[in-house]
């Protein structure tokens, strides 16, 4: 008798070590099926940008004379725009002139002349900017948050999960990307984001469509693209703190600096 | 200060929305001219969106002009082989550069040399 007790206590102590033992192996075994995209990646059309940051791409197709109509896809210049939509980019390129910014949002971070890092875990992937700019893209099976929950940020609330070696992430509330900065498309905050990523060859490409009825007459469809550029040994966060971009009236121009800084 | 002569370069519109090359439109640059600014360097500034140098230089009458030269993000220098140490104040440098399309002193950099016409910039 004082034996099967023993051994019921000793089996009431083990079961929680035994139970978090089978999660860890769980969650390993989880981790290692996933794909693993290491590195600094930029968008491809920015590869070899230089200190002048001028992207090789855009001398390339002056010289060649060709047109470069997938640079920067996501600031809207191919979208199908609505009557709606089209008022807001006249808007938003009138009001242009000299106008600084605070960083480039979504989704313009995902097309922008930045670095960016994927770090993938079982519950959510992290897409990591170097201008303090992060995405938190759940993929833990939770569903979006219900609408009394969520709020128009210049992110966005992100949810994921895996197709095979595809990420797809699907994002709402966004704030009017434009609002945030100046090259970005004036969509609605009604917008619906969807991005399908996966690894090609070196490559990681997304295939990117997006539904605003506020501002798109159909389905937006674009293409991003990123590899990994030179140089880049480590991810530094660095805020916008110097922006001189001004207008004198005719240009932008640079502002002379502040002695300040 | 030497003035090179000006690229032929093709004006070809790449982008039907705003070409936002950096953080901003290039178009406030004449890219169809190259030219070249020599000088002292009064300040680098290691900034974002953009890092920029201070030149002062004389103009033909031999006054002295500060010019402001727009450079990339500290990421894309780090990665290039820029440090916040590459240039110090009191440093003599060549700065090749498209000019502000308005003529003030100032433009984007197309490449910065020393004294000695060495590049400025580790050697990656």
């Amino acid at each position: 008798m004082r034996l099967a007790i023993a051994a019921l206590a000793l089996a009431a102590g083990a079961c929680p070590v035994l139970a978090q033992d089978t999660q860890s192996e769980t969650r390993t075994e989880k981790f290692a099926e996933l794909p693993y995209w290491p590195g600094y990646w930029v968008s491809e059309y920015q590869a070899g940008t230089t200190i002048g940051g001028i992207a090789p791409s855009i001398l390339e197709a002056r010289e060649n004379g060709t047109p470069l109509t997938n640079f920067m896809s996501l600031n809207g210049g191919q979208a199908p725009w609505n009557e709606e939509g089209r008022r807001r980019v006249a808007k938003v390129r009138e009001i242009a002139k000299g106008r600084k910014a605070a960083g480039w949002g979504f989704p313009m971070m995902m097309n922008a002349a930045t670095p960016l890092q994927f770090l993938i875990t079982p519950e959510e992937v992290l897409i990591v900017n170097s201008y303090n700019e992060v995405r938190h893209v759940y993929t833990d099976g939770r569903p979006m948050p219900d609408m009394v929950d969520l709020w128009p940020t210049v992110t966005g609330t992100s949810i994921g999960h895996w197709e095979g070696d595809t990420l797809v992430i699907e994002t709402v509330m966004v704030k009017t990307p434009s609002d945030y900065f100046h090259g970005a498309p004036p969509l609605s905050e009604d917008a619906h984001y969807v991005e399908r990523i996966h690894l090609d060859g070196d490559r990681l490409v997304s295939d990117v469509t997006i539904d605003d009825p506020t501002t798109l007459s159909e389905t937006w469809h674009t293409t991003v693209s990123w590899i990994r550029d030179e140089g880049f040994d480590r991810m530094v966060q660095i805020d916008w703190d110097n922006d001189r971009t001004g207008y004198d009236g005719d240009f932008n121009t640079i502002e002379p600096p502040d002695e300040g800084k | 200060m030497i003035i090179r002569p000006a690229w032929a370069l093709a004006l070809v519109l790449v982008c039907v929305a705003p070409p936002a090359q950096a953080h901003h439109s290039m178009a406030m640059f004449d890219q169809q001219h190259e030219m070249t600014v020599s000088g002292t360097v009064r300040e680098f500034q290691w900034s974002n969106p953009h890092a920029y140098i201070q030149v002062v230089s004389k103009d033909d009458q031999g006054k002295d002009v500060e010019w402001s030269m727009e450079m990339g993000s500290p990421m894309y220098l780090y990665a290039r082989g820029w440090r916040p140490s590459s240039l110090k104040p009191g440093s003599k440098v060549n700065v090749t550069i498209y000019p502000l399309r308005n003529g003030h002193p100032g433009g984007v950099v197309l490449g910065v040399t020393d004294a000695n016409g060495q590049t400025i910039g580790k050697k990656l």
